[in-house]
């Protein structure tokens, strides 16, 4: 591509242009909050209801788990997370990776549910990422996690996504 | 972090103003409102209406106080909106928890 057609601004009206976003947060709970909001108002008006209801409690499980588990003695500060979030045409891809610490392998293998009636204060995290996301992997190099999924725009009836 | 408490003789009605139950606030939001619970020993009516947003911390902290009441004592959630009751019915909470439409 050359510096020309870069700069022409018919490029960014593309029809085939799809909505994204991308930021770089420390994992606060405080910014996860705040980027959960900016993800919706930048999905609004192209992602139906539903679909962006499941993206946002996807993401706020992925990242409130860094946040939650940050070894933060060890570095002295809060671990960086960086997300881009892409509309395709089943769903939503996500693409995020953090230098916190790393992910326990257990947290990847098909879980079951903490059961119910004993009344578990935790344990349910993992159990939604997987539930919700398709297309889920994960590897650990050079100090960062990195983990990508895609969050699909249609579900079966029981509100789970189309295997 | 504020809760309306209107007291129904019958029960407590308490209506929570937070628009997200989060790992933000989820510490704060169980501590309050056991508090309040705790001190009426009452059935509590609990209004969701407002609540947009409830992730796996705002569940933990529901559950807690939950358990922080007496077996005998009833939490009913009333209106849930479509993303809070997401989180009860994927994680099958919904079959420990009374919930009603209003």
């Amino acid at each position: 591509m050359t510096p020309t057609e870069q700069s022409d601004p018919r490029m960014q009206q593309m029809p085939d242009t799809q909505p994204m976003f991308a930021r770089v947060l420390r994992a606060s709970p405080e910014l996860v909050r705040d980027t959960l909001q900016d993800i919706r108002s930048r999905f609004r008006e192209d992602v139906d209801e539903d679909a962006l209801g499941r993206l946002e409690l996807v993401l706020a499980e992925v990242m409130n788990n860094v946040a939650e588990h940050a070894p933060s003695v060890v570095i002295g500060r809060l671990p960086v997370i960086h997300l881009c979030v892409v509309r395709h045409v089943g769903g939503l891809a996500c693409a995020l990776t953090d230098d916190g610490s790393s992910l326990p392998a257990e947290c990847l293998a098909p879980r079951n549910l903490p059961l119910a009636t004993d009344m578990p204060e935790g344990g349910f995290g993992w159990y939604l990422i997987q539930d919700l996301t398709q297309a889920l992997c994960y590897y650990r190099e050079g100090g960062r996690n990195y983990l990508a999924f895609s969050v699909p725009f249609a579900t079966r009836m029981d509100g789970r996504p189309l295997s | 972090m504020q809760f309306i408490v209107e007291d129904a003789d019958s029960h407590l009605h308490i209506s929570v103003t937070e628009t997200r139950i989060d790992a933000a606030i989820a510490t704060q939001f169980k501590d309050k409102l056991r508090e309040i619970v705790n001190r009426n020993r009452k059935p509590v009516h609990l209004d969701m209406a407002r609540v947009e947003f409830m992730d796996s911390s705002g569940l933990g902290a529901m559950i807690a106080v939950r358990k922080g009441l007496p077996e005998n004592l009833p939490l009913v959630l009333l209106a849930l909106t479509p993303n809070v009751e997401r989180v009860f019915r994927l994680t099958r909470m919904d079959s420990v928890f009374d919930i009603r439409a209003a």
